[in-house]
């Protein structure tokens, strides 16, 4: 039997979802159409209306709805450190910890030398002209501990460094509470690598 | 050879594999929750096998998929796509910073580029190792990766003579050569053959390079241009994107 066209249309524009495969696009078009249908117009109207609205805030990256975020514009925000993470959602982590109130600068990717993916796709332009706006003092590198994070960092670094500014990147090793027993080799090896003085 | 465990699956054996050394070249995303992971395996050569589920934020297997350290790895099936069961730590920690992080690519994507899938190469995988750990003291790195490439050219068994030239007499350290791929060293000047591409390049650049010794400046800058040249005979048209990057960065 021939599904009408407009299913397979629907299924095949769910398949642009990250992670979602024949099988679950089809799955989630029959739940739409058959099950939820008020639930499939929101989902509908909230797409169309945020592909309108929503841009990137020209200081940080992030996604914003003007033309400068709501968080670069606050006044309770300190002005002097800019701390570069790849993705909106590692934005959230650290805002999450209360402990940070500088700016931020969102890459929206990493450097994936094997991907090809370089510096034009993670707007390392912007992040340097953003970096010198001559009141940013301190580069802060939340990129992940992974190959292509460091390696991110690693570049991100040397060309803040050049411009005269003071680059750090965020510590590692055991967890919270964490219990030397139960953490694993690599990330143990790590801490002890990268022990610090006791003062 | 690793311990091998064969089991009995609908009358078809599955060969498994168990503790298998081996390095992550690369992953990539694979159905839903899933990756590809390229392995390089010390009896196996290239191998890709799929992670299930290690794209999930608990895996297990998520922070293990890391390039550029000596894991332990089982996995089984006979399809080109394995399914991966493990990895684990095998040995102390490598760590690659910088510039040497980016070298450490660049010789990913080379054995990506050009190792065939199931072609077993040990001693190209413990020169793999070996190199890796020179990389991490981050000296004379331009050295040490004119070295791997000529030496997986070697073990891959592309002809790369640099003792003697195409008439099989002894290359004479204070002449100068033109270098073909696929046939070796001629004399400059020497009369016109049918092949006319190749580098230019003294004698000495050659004896160095065959004696590993890259001291001088000259054979640094000579064997790097021959290099270049010769990897681009083999890999064709599609140029490597560690180096196309390592140009974008330039520009900043
Ligand atoms: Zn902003």
């Amino acid at each position: 039997m021939k599904s009408p066209a407009a299913l397979d249309q629907l299924i095949d524009a769910l398949r642009c979802l990250p992670g979602v495969g024949p099988k679950s696009a089809t799955r989630m078009a029959y739940h739409l159409l058959q099950r939820d249908r008020k639930g499939a117009n929101g989902l509908a109207v909230a797409l169309d209306t945020a592909l309108q609205v929503i841009g990137h805030c020209t200081l940080c990256n992030n996604f914003s709805e003007q033309p400068i975020c709501s968080l670069c514009t606050s006044e309770q925000r300190d002005a002097t450190t800019l701390c570069v993470v790849e993705m909106p959602t590692d934005l959230m982590m650290l805002e999450q910890t209360r402990s940070y109130k500088g700016m931020y600068f969102v890459l929206m990717g990493r450097l994936s030398p094997l991907d090809g993916i370089g510096p034009k796709e993670i707007h390392l332009d912007r992040l340097i002209k953003r970096a010198q706006d001559g009141v940013v003092n301190e580069v802060i590198l939340a990129t992940n501990y992974t190959s292509e994070g460091e390696a991110t960092a690693h570049y991100v670094s040397e060309l803040i460094k050049v411009r005269g500014l003071k680059v750090s990147r965020i510590a590692r090793g055991l967890p919270m509470g964490g219990e030397i027993e139960y953490v694993d080799s690599g990330t143990l090896a790590q801490a002890l690598l990268e022990r610090k003085n006791i003062t | 050879m690793s311990s091998l465990t064969t089991k009995r699956v609908t009358s078809q054996a599955i060969r498994r594999i168990d503790n298998q050394p081996v390095y992550v070249l690369h992953t990539y995303p694979f159905k839903e929750t899933s990756l590809v992971v390229e392995l390089f395996s010390k009896d196996f050569g290239r191998v890709a096998a799929v992670a299930k589920g290690a794209r999930r934020p608990r895996s297990a297997m998520r922070g293990m998929l890391q390039s550029f350290q000596t894991l332990s790895g089982a996995w089984s099936g006979k399809n080109e796509l394995r399914t991966l069961h493990s990895l684990d730590w095998s040995a102390g920690l490598l760590l690659l910073q910088g510039e040497a992080m980016m070298c450490g690519f660049y010789l990913n994507e080379l054995l990506l580029r050009l190792l065939p899938r199931e072609d077993a190469h040990e001693d190209l995988f413990d020169y793999y190792t070996q190199t890796l750990q020179t990389l991490m003291t981050a000296k004379e790195l331009a050295n040490t990766l004119r070295k791997f490439e000529l030496t997986m050219l070697q073990e891959m068994g592309y002809a790369v003579p640099l003792t003697h030239d195409e008439n099989d007499l002894e290359i004479d350290p204070e002449l100068t050569y033109c270098y073909e791929a696929d046939y070796g060293a001629k004399l400059s000047g020497t009369s016109l053959g049918t092949h006319q591409n190749g580098v230019q390049l003294l004698g000495k650049t050659m004896v160095d390079m065959a004696q590993g010794d890259y001291r001088s400046a000259r054979t640094q800058s000579q064997s790097k241009q021959l290099m270049r040249y010769l990897l681009a005979h083999y890999l064709g048209d599609k140029p490597l994107h560690t180096r196309q990057l390592l140009i974008d960065l330039q520009r900043f």
